[in-house]
């Protein structure tokens, strides 16, 4: 027989699978509109608004499960964690909207990419995929991958930025120093994302907030 | 949901139906316990009547405190027998209730084992024992052997019917105290002995005490067993080793004289045997009763005389 | 039914001390074992809670720390249970004695019927022996007070036991159950008859008595377990399934069928 609290578990799964789909949608539309010119402001805002309205609704369904039913153990961990997943989702929404901004703010800057640049996005629409998929299966195993990802956009981050203040073209430093910054927080969130999927199947707490923490930290 | 609307109407329909033969079936069982209740209260009701309108005119201080006066003449009183029954019930009980409540405790509180089952039915099986039968057994143990009728026989006789009695009533108040509280005693780190005899018979004051009165205003009334043991006199007590009065040998013998007033003076002896007993009844209770002084006396009295449970 | 018992070695449960110890527990009735081998040591100044479907043998196992199955026929114990070093079930040790050190509180409200509060919290002392009435007075002032009770009646000690409410009756009987001045303090189901405030207050009541005393609760309610304990053992049919740190019993259990049970997924 199902538990009271089952059909609100059944819900939360879905707002956030339906959060995990327009996160994906909205951060290929920035980056591709950044690489290729495009203007998708419009709709990726659009996207934004509802991912960050859906991240409402999770709250409003995690605190009301949690006045209903205390639950524990692995409702309890899913539960946690997904206030910490949808917080992340709604960010890379909005750092999806800052992407497009930048776009519609220079113009197209289509010939300032190169090949760091695509490198990078490369790698955060792969970490995306990864990190969505990881939540809807609870795969533990792709969260070493999205480290990895990570790892790299850190590192083309950390590279690029001393020599774009050396560049002559300013609108293209600017813009790309602009997207490595969004880039470089979309990664951070995506590994905070899999320590909360870590956290739902395994029960261990935050293992990468150390790291994070400190890599942030101006030496 | 499988059941409709519809089908749960006509489920409601049904119970419609028999409303009214219900209620007349519950009328009429109602009217016939009443019914029996006044049958079985009338002559209860009467005897008491009676008892009270014959008997009135015997009492007076000539009648109750001299002995008994030429058969016949209608003088004289029923002093030493009203001694007799006072003397004869404390003795009895002071032999049997203390038996009686060591056996019920016994049964109750040590007793899951084969001995106690025997000797709970072989209680059961003496309390149905006609009581002449037990003045026969008195009278061939002591009266015999000693060579005379005597007070000792008598008290041993009507003990003997007091205290199965008072052994099955003390067992049956006891068994209704909760268990918990003897588990509280003994997770406080009492012995046995203590929560038997501290707490659990504490809480089971009510039902003894009543068990015990029961078989007193039984003894009271005993006359088989007093003819064959104590046999009766016209003097005042004297000495254990002989004959005594009692209430219910001295309305026996005047019952079968003809003489008016000897008849006069069987009703006041039974109206005076009444309201003995009825005032070591309410007695005993006003004494116990008097703890608490929240609610009414009398419905204090009569509350105890039920079996409560705290 | 084999199963692993889940729990924390030793090593990583910090160096306190034990105040008493279950070594292979098993309890029989009439030859049917209610209670499997089961090994439990419970910390100093701690409170550990049982959980587990009805019959699991958690009460069974409760009464077995205070000997209480002596009372019960056909009722086998085996094992030991050790309170600072001494096993209660040790032939040379009187039981009586003994459960002085462990007191009980019972699932129901029982104070003694026939007596007064005052005589309720001194019964353990008074039929023991205890006849100085300034102790006396001292003990059932501060066994109250500890009991969070004695506010409420200090002004009234002769009332009769009864006429208190189903919350402070077990107050009462807690007070009782200190006033013998036990280490170790056995809690059946403690607030499972009463109303939620009067549960509230017996769980006040376990969270300060913890600061003094070794208290292990059976419980059926797994928030209360939450609320209110530092360790919990979760029981199946008899056997101990999983011991920990609560916390970590209700956010991670190890067994699957623990994390089933406090889930609600059965029983």
């Amino acid at each position: 027989m199902a538990r009271l609290i089952d059909p609100s578990l059944q819900k939360l799964s879905f707002i956030m699978a339906e959060m995990g789909d327009m996160v994906t949608e909205s951060i290929s539309l920035a980056i591709d509109s950044y690489l290729d010119g495009t203007n998708t402001m419009d709709k990726v805002l659009a996207l934004s608004d509802s991912i960050r309205s859906k991240y409402y609704e999770v709250e409003d369904l995690t605190f009301d499960m949690l006045l209903k039913y205390q639950p524990v153990a692995d409702d309890f961990r899913f539960i946690r964690s997904s206030t910490e997943i949808s917080y992340a989702f709604s960010r890379f929404g909005r750092y999806a909207y800052d992407i497009t901004q930048v776009r519609d703010l220079f113009g197209d800057v289509s010939e300032c990419t190169n090949a760091s640049l695509i490198e990078s996005t490369k790698k955060v629409k792969h970490m995306i995929k990864e990190a969505v998929m990881s939540f809807a299966e609870l795969d533990v195993r792709k969260a070493i991958k999205i480290r990895e990802d990570e790892k790299v956009i850190d590192r083309i981050y950390k590279e690029r930025l001393p020599k774009l203040i050396e560049s002559n073209n300013t609108k293209c430093a600017l813009a790309e120093a602009l997207l490595l910054r969004y880039l470089e927080r979309i990664g951070d969130h995506a590994v905070f994302m899999s320590d909360a999927i870590n956290y739902i199947v395994t029960g261990k707490h935050r293992p990468s907030e150390a790291r994070i923490a400190s890599h942030t930290k101006q030496d | 949901m499988t059941t409709t609307i519809e089908r749960r109407q006509e489920y409601r329909n049904l119970f419609k139906n028999n409303v009214e033969k219900r209620l007349m079936v519950d009328k009429t069982v109602r009217i016939i316990v009443f019914a029996c209740v006044i049958i079985a209260i009338i002559p209860l009701g009467s005897i008491l009547v009676e008892v009270f309108k014959n008997g009135i005119a015997a009492i007076s201080y000539e009648f109750l405190t001299e002995t008994p006066g030429a058969i016949g003449s209608g003088e004289g009183g029923i002093g030493p027998a009203i001694q007799g029954t006072l003397i004869i019930i404390g003795l009895s009980s002071l032999i049997g209730v203390p038996i009686g409540v060591m056996s019920g405790i016994y049964l109750s509180e040590y007793g899951d084992n084969k001995l106690a089952r025997s000797i709970r039915f072989f209680n059961d099986v003496f309390m149905e024992f006609p009581s002449i039968v037990l003045g026969i057994f008195a009278f061939l143990v002591i009266v015999l052997i000693l060579g005379h009728f005597s007070v000792w026989a008598g008290a041993f006789a009507l003990s003997l019917i007091m205290f199965p009695i008072v052994a099955r009533t003390t067992e049956e108040s006891l068994k209704m105290v909760p268990m918990t509280y003897r588990e509280a005693g003994t997770a406080l780190g009492l012995k046995k002995w203590v929560i038997t005899f501290r707490i659990v018979i504490s809480a089971a004051k009510n039902g003894m005490i009543t068990g015990i009165l029961l078989s007193v205003s039984r003894i009271g009334g005993e006359t088989a067993p007093l003819i064959m043991t104590i046999l009766g006199s016209s003097q005042f007590f004297s000495s254990m080793d002989v004959p005594m009065d009692a209430l219910p040998l001295r309305i026996w013998r005047l019952s079968l004289l003809p003489y008016d007033s000897a008849q006069l003076q069987g009703w006041g002896s039974a109206l005076v045997l009444i309201m003995i007993i009825l005032a070591i009844n309410l007695g005993v209770r006003y004494f116990f009763a008097n703890r608490s002084k929240k609610r009414g006396l009398l419905a204090q009295l009569i509350k105890k005389g039920m079996h409560t449970k705290n | 039914m084999e199963t692993q018992i889940s729990s924390d070695p030793p090593s990583t449960i910090d160096s306190e001390k034990y105040k008493m110890i279950a070594e292979n527990v098993t309890i029989s009735y009439d030859g049917i074992e209610a209670v499997k081998d089961i090994t439990m040591k419970f910390k100093e100044k701690s409170v550990t809670a049982l959980i587990g479907p009805s019959g699991c043998g958690k009460t069974t196992f409760l009464r077995c720390l205070n000997r209480m199955h002596d009372m019960t026929k056909n009722a086998k114990v085996d094992g030991k249970v050790m309170i600072d070093d001494i096993d209660l079930y040790d032939k040379s040790v009187d039981p009586i004695y003994h459960r002085r050190k462990v007191g009980m509180v019972f699932q129901k409200p029982n104070p003694f019927p026939t007596m007064s509060i005052y005589d309720n919290v001194t019964a353990g002392l008074k039929l023991n022996g205890v006849r100085d009435k300034k102790i006396l007075n001292e003990i059932v002032e501060d066994s109250l007070k500890m009991a969070y009770l004695w506010d409420e009646v200090k002004n009234d000690l002769k009332k009769s036991a009864i006429e208190l409410s189903g919350g402070q009756q077990q107050r009462l009987c807690i007070a009782r159950a200190l006033a013998i001045q036990p280490e170790v303090l056995l809690m059946d189901e403690p607030a499972s008859a009463l109303d939620p405030i009067a549960t509230q207050k017996i769980e006040e009541t376990i969270t300060e008595l913890k600061k003094e005393y070794t208290i292990i609760i059976v419980t059926h309610n797994m928030q209360q377990a939450v609320r209110v304990s530092d360790y919990t053992g979760f029981m199946y049919l008899g056997d101990l399934i999983e011991f920990r740190e609560t916390k970590k019993l209700f956010t991670d259990p190890k067994n699957d069928l623990t994390a089933k049970y406090v889930q609600g997924q059965f029983g």
